[in-house]
């Protein structure tokens, strides 16, 4: 083989390389603009001047800041004043899904760490019981017993609260241990057994060594219980059933799109909706090594 | 021939009995008085005693009296909870600070709360679902009374009250809330039915009596007509435009839907009839967005000509196009079996009822009457573009005059009482599919599909 | 078909017998279902039995103090000085029998009356005893009211509380046993001439050898009470006619035995139907939803992870960013984009029946393509990383032996990834078949139709259940589909547990 064969063969498998690149990056370029389109629309509609939902035009004919502003508060202009946007306060909403999720996201993180360092490092007689019990209830469908869930917190008085609404979040909690203990299983017991024999208890095995070992799954395990507050629909809107003032920004933002509103509201919907949409993307861009750690680490272990 | 003839003698003189009943309500005829005395006699109850006006101070003195036992239980406190609709909430506050002030004494304070999570649709599932939490009063349209009645979740009218409901307000809206000849609720509007709103730049007032004529109109103007016959609200008026038997036994929680005769038949072929012109003149759904956001937007772009719909889109209607611009009229003709025919409809009210587990009867009962007399009714007109069911209230210049109004008086005689035609039943077994497969296909069903549907329907009433 | 015969199996053809085992395994899965819960029942009644067996023996073995805790709850702890754990032993049996007798008892005698139904009719079985009762009011300013409305009967109520008075027996039954056992215990301890554990000492037990029980202690109790509790009131439900006519505390409801599954499998022809039909679109929803967004995950994160692909990290964030908006938010602006009348229609100048089509088939597409459309950055998200995973010299020996491009893929990178991510595949299976949001966001179950009962076309099972229970109040018919959902994702989980079985097998000989 000579050299200039040599040559040709590699500019040859160069170029074949290079138009198939551009394929790729035209495909990539068509795929980017098809996933981000409802998105950058939705951004759109928000600042639009128009309340129209079926806009011919992609880009807003009148561009406003103020469906953001009516979010908080409505100038009234027979009272010269600013008041409260009646039927959907969306900033309380906002203060209601954020303390409902941070509560939920501290306590809810304390009970799957605790149940998964047990099933994962301590040996007992019930503990296949247990496993068993948890796989077992976590196949119910899980607003199948949504109503009953409703009467037992109207027998703690906790019925349309937002304690209540904790309480329930943190008590699914202890069935989510999966990918946690899967984490768990992957630290050495070495550890435990050397600090075993330097007389440490199993109560300061686990806060000791453990627990900083386990920096990843315990933010993974934050970010997934304070993000699922935000996006639940269903249960919040069976729990608070009439009880506005305690809606959840997801029932709010999916109540200013029944019939009766949506004429009137939509794009302070879009404003609402972006709104929350951009700490969290931010929070989910910042944190996805953290997501993909926890997952794949959990498929690896099945 | 002769069953054609005999059914439009039949029609007319069922026309012309709805409309001799139905003079007695109207704002132009006199004899109120009689009515009442005669329905009041039908009211059990507060037919042997006089009726005690409740604006009599000594009667009021009994109610406050009643009320302020009732607060003592409770500490004091009269705890009340009101739902309301979406966008009436602002308004029923104001009527609410009213009747705080004039119910006000010093034995109790009151607290109530307004919420408008439940609208007049969803209240009485709402209540019946669990009647122990729900608001001790709630607004809501009339058909859901019998169920609520069935469920043992809604209050009697008291008789103080029931005499004067029944002496205030017309004939029909009495008897929509009468179970059985017991008053359950109170009458609120008169206009939970549909008509026709129209763009007077588009039609002469003469030109909006027949469906087929103004769809074509509306074509050479680039427009369209909008009527919803994806709705089973809207849609069913077809149905009783061609005679099918549409009626709900309350005791015996039966409903009965005769789509699967040849009237239905009639009735789906003139669904798809209209459904051919979808797109050129015609609109027949208002897609997920609703019917309300549909029509406004609808107007505001200048893509509609005309919508059939209620009260409720007035407003929003008058804002697109001008109040100078706006028409109403009642439904036009459809081609029916080779024929024009008059569109019949529903006709409702809407109505107050009072939770029967509330902790606070009296001052419930109260409530519910002050939020429905004259002055609150006239107000609800006012503010909300409701019409009322009070017939004084129906005296005031302004109302009588009204043209939505007008579009409802002249529409009332083709107008079926939704309480006694349908239950829950009906609206579970969504009679609208027939509709919703005539405006996906264009019109374009074969006859035996229209009669597979429809059966469909018959057979799941049947089965329920 | 043994191992040998899997190995010699190219990669598409493994794919394709893993698939058709999987649904093959569908009907054995089941009937090893039944044999498991048949089997745990059997292993419950030996363990009951020799529960007896040795409660039996500790009381005749036992001492005075022992004899007596069968009795006083606590008293053999007594006799032996452990005042403390007595002491909790006999508050426990206090309070269970103060609570049985002031509140529980009468809920487990309710559970079976006789009533008077809404027809005038006698019926057995009514679940409490006593509707609302009216009573006359003289004044005129009530109508005759609810004179017993703190009183009157909620079935609800006493269901929910005879499911809690009996778990409430039954960790009763389990502290009372536990009681003997520890007077047992303490007993011998004594008679070896030990000394029995102080109770400082059976506090630090608590952190260290029993430290289980303190870190599961809150959990379970939380679990108990609001999952397991709402589960088996749910599953009793399934058993009665509590549906939108008899709703209490108007009505009570009251046993009906097995008429509602009757009713969805053959009864009644419309139930049965629309149980049939949505049955297997929720299955035909899976898959595709599945494996459409498996697949073409990977496809993506195969482009932008390719060598010579600029700015990487600039494609997977615009992805990523799709898949951090909240899903509920995307759905809902999905609806109203895709709508007939909506802006895509109206910029396109079209009228596609997106979600609205009667016959079903554009909705059905939708639903999956706009499920892919917000999964497909997940897939690409978790298998980028594990193609970077990949020992680069793998690719490189490949390359040596002359593997082209197509080969290093089909040899190397898929069935690494498809080794690694199988539990994952299967976990959004059963996930898809519960996928609530896509759904009921979209198109809310429709386009309805005339032969489904209180469903559309594109209504999964979990979907139909929530418009049961929400708009129909038909909460029989919705706790037995929970039922069948239950039993579904099961039998689902079975196989996969036997599959992951297989799969570490497959481990081990590599």
């Amino acid at each position: 083989m000579t050299n200039t064969q040599s040559a040709a063969m590699k500019s040859g498998y160069a170029a074949r390389r290079k138009a198939a690149n551009i394929i790729i990056y035209v495909i990539l370029s068509i795929m980017v603009i098809i996933w981000l389109f409802p998105i950058v629309w939705l951004v759109m509609r928000s600042f639009s001047g128009d309340n129209l939902i079926a806009p011919k035009n992609f880009f807003p004919t009148e561009w406003t800041f103020d469906n953001y502003i009516n979010l908080f508060a409505v100038w009234d202009s027979e009272a010269n004043a600013w008041v409260d946007p009646d039927p959907f306060p969306y900033g309380k909403w906002l203060l209601n899904t954020f303390i409902v999720a941070v509560c939920s996201a501290v306590i809810s993180t304390l009970i799957i760490l605790m149940i998964s360092y047990a099933f994962s490092r301590l040996r007992f007689k019930t503990r296949k019981t247990f496993l068993n019990f948890g796989l077992i209830l976590g196949m119910f469908p899980g607003f199948m017993s949504m109503a009953a869930t409703y009467n037992i917190m109207e027998i703690f008085g906790l019925k349309q609260s937002l304690v209540g609404l904790v309480i329930v979040y943190s008590a699914g909690a202890g069935l989510g241990y999966q990918v946690s203990k899967g984490f768990f299983d992957t630290i050495p017991r070495s550890l435990d057994e050397a600090a075993k024999i330097d007389g440490a208890t199993r109560n300061q095995i686990f806060w000791v060594i453990i627990l900083p070992l386990s920096k990843p799954i315990i933010v993974y395990t934050a970010l997934t219980t304070f993000l699922s507050p935000w996006a639940d629909y269903i249960f919040v809107s069976y729990f608070m059933k009439d009880n506005q003032e305690n809606y959840t920004v997801a029932v709010g933002l999916y109540n200013m799109l029944e019939p009766n509103y949506i004429a009137n509201y939509f794009t302070r919907f879009c404003a609402g909706a972006v709104l929350i949409a951009v700490p969290i993307t931010i929070l989910f861009v910042i944190m996805q090594r953290f997501y993909v750690a926890g997952v794949t680490g959990g498929a690896v272990k099945g | 021939m002769v069953s054609k003839t005999k059914r439009a003698l039949a029609l007319v003189l069922t026309a012309m009995m709805a409309a001799s009943a139905l003079a007695g309500c109207g704002p132009n005829n006199g004899g109120g008085t009689q009515n009442s005395a005669a329905s009041a006699n039908e009211g059990g109850t507060a037919s042997q005693a006089a009726v005690q006006d409740i604006n009599d101070p000594k009667v009021k003195e009994k109610i406050i009296n009643a009320m302020a036992k009732e607060a003592e239980a409770n500490g004091g406190k009269i705890e009340l909870t009101l739902w309301c609709s979406g966008d009436d909430k602002p308004f029923e506050k104001t009527l609410v600070d009213a009747f705080e002030k004039e119910y006000a004494n010093s034995n109790y304070e009151f607290k109530i709360t307004i919420r408008n999570a439940y609208g007049e649709d969803k209240a009485g599932g709402k209540v019946i679902e669990n009647p122990k939490e729900a608001a001790d009063v709630f607004n809501m349209a009339d058909d859901q009374l019998s169920q609520l009645v069935t469920a043992k979740a809604i209050a009697e009218v008291g008789s103080l009250f029931q005499g004067n409901v029944v002496a205030n307000n017309t004939d029909d809206a009495v008897e929509v809330c009468s179970v059985n000849g017991t008053a359950y609720a109170f009458p609120k509007t008169s206009d939970n039915g549909y008509f026709m709103y129209y763009d007077k730049r588009v039609f002469k007032d003469d030109e909006v009596g027949c469906l087929d004529d103004m769809i074509k109109k509306a074509n050479e103007n680039g427009k369209s007509v909008y009527f919803n016959i994806t709705g089973p609200w809207y849609m069913t008026a077809f149905f009783f435009t061609a005679g099918c038997e549409i009626t709900y036994d309350v005791t015996k929680d039966k409903q009965v839907a005769t789509f699967n005769t040849d009237q239905g038949l009639a009735a789906g072929k003139a669904i798809c009839h209209i459904a051919e012109s979808q797109g050129k003149g015609f609109e027949g759904s208002p897609g997920t967005v609703g019917d309300n956001a549909f029509v406004q937007q609808g107007f505001k772009e200048g893509t509609l000509a005309a919508a059939v719909i209620g009260t409720w889109a007035g407003p929003t209607i008058k804002e697109a196009i001008g109040v100078e611009n706006v028409g109403a009229a009642k439904l036009p003709t459809v081609l029916m079996d080779g024929e024009q025919k008059q569109l019949d409809s529903f006709g409702g009210y809407k109505v107050v009822g009072v939770n029967a587990f509330t902790k606070f009867p009296v001052s419930s009962q109260a409530l519910a009457y002050y939020l429905t007399n004259e002055d609150s009714q006239i107000k609800r007109y006012q503010e909300r573009g409701y019409i009322p069911t009070n017939k004084k209230a129906l005296e005031d210049d302004t109302i009588k005059n009204d043209t939505a109004l007008k579009a409802i008086e002249a529409q009332m005689p083709y107008a079926h009482p939704q309480g006694t035609s349908v239950g829950g039943t009906y609206w579970a077994v969504k009679p609208e599919t027939i509709g919703s497969e005539a405006y996906d296909k264009k019109g374009k069903l074969t006859d035996d599909r229209i009669k597979e549907i429809l059966q469909n329907v018959v057979t799941q009433l049947e089965g329920e | 078909m043994d191992y040998l015969d899997y190995v010699q199996m190219t990669t598409g053809q493994r794919f394709v017998y893993k698939l058709k085992s999987f649904f093959m395994g569908i009907p054995g899965a089941i009937v090893k279902l039944v044999s498991i819960v048949g089997h745990f029942i059997a292993s419950f009644f030996s363990m009951i039995a020799n529960g007896f067996k040795g409660y039996g023996e500790r009381f005749s073995n036992g001492d005075t103090g022992t004899k007596l805790s069968y009795v006083i709850m606590g008293a053999g702890n007594f006799v032996h000085k452990q005042i403390g754990k007595g002491l909790l032993f006999l508050a426990a049996e206090v309070a269970y029998i103060v609570y049985m007798v002031s509140f529980g008892f009468q809920y487990i005698t309710q559970i079976y009356s006789t009533g008077v139904n809404i027809g005038g009719n006698i019926v057995n079985g009514v679940i409490g005893n006593e509707g609302p009762i009216y009573g006359q009011d003289p004044d005129g300013l009530t109508g005759d009211v609810i004179i017993n409305s703190d009183t009157v009967d909620d079935s609800n109520k006493i269901l929910l509380f005879f499911v809690m008075t009996v778990l409430i027996t039954i960790a009763f039954v389990v502290v009372y046993v536990a009681n003997t056992k520890s007077a047992y215990a303490v007993q011998q301890i004594e008679q070896s001439g030990k000394k029995p554990m102080s109770a400082m000492e059976e506090l630090r037990s608590f952190l260290d050898e029993r430290f289980h029980v303190t870190l599961m202690a809150i959990p379970v109790i939380l679990l108990l009470i609001f999952t397991v509790l709402p589960i088996i009131f749910t599953i009793f439900v399934a058993f009665t006619n509590y549906d939108k006519n008899h709703q209490p505390p108007g009505n009570l409801y009251w046993w009906v035995g097995f008429e509602n599954f009757a009713d969805v499998f053959y009864t009644n022809k419309m139930k049965s139907e629309t149980f049939g039909k949505i049955l297997l679109w929720t299955i035909v929803w899976a898959f595709f939803a599945t494996f459409s967004n498996y697949i073409l995950g990977i496809v993506l994160a195969l482009m932008i992870n390719k060598k010579g692909i600029k700015f990487k990290g600039f494609w997977r964030t615009m992805f990523v960013i799709t898949a951090a908006v909240p899903q509920f938010v995307t759905l809902l602006v999905m609806r109203i984009l895709l709508d007939d009348k909506g802006a895509i229609n109206s910029m396109l100048g079209t009228n596609i029946p997106f979600l609205t089509d009667m016959s079903g088939v554009w909705p059905k597409i939708t639903v999956i393509l706009v499920n892919m459309w917000v999964g497909i950055p997940y897939t690409m998200l978790i298998s980028s990383g594990l193609l970077m995973n990949i020992p680069e010299d793998l690719y490189e020996s490949a390359r040596i032996d002359g593997a082209n491009a197509f080969q290093q893929f089909t040899k190397i990178t898929f069935p690494y990834i498809f080794f690694v991510t199988t539990p994952y595949l299967i976990t959004s299976f059963v996930g898809n078949i519960n996928n609530f949001n896509v759904i009921y966001f979209l198109t809310a179950g429709g386009p309805n139709s005339d032969s489904y009962y209180q469903a559309g076309q594109t209504d999964l099972l979990v979907t139909w259940l929530y418009k049961l229970t929400v708009n129909s109040s038909d909460y029989n018919l919705a706790a037995v589909i929970g039922l069948l959902v239950f039993v579904i994702c099961a039998a689902g989980a079975l196989i996969t547990f036997n599959m992951s079985k297989a799969s570490k097998n497959e481990e081990e000989f590599s």
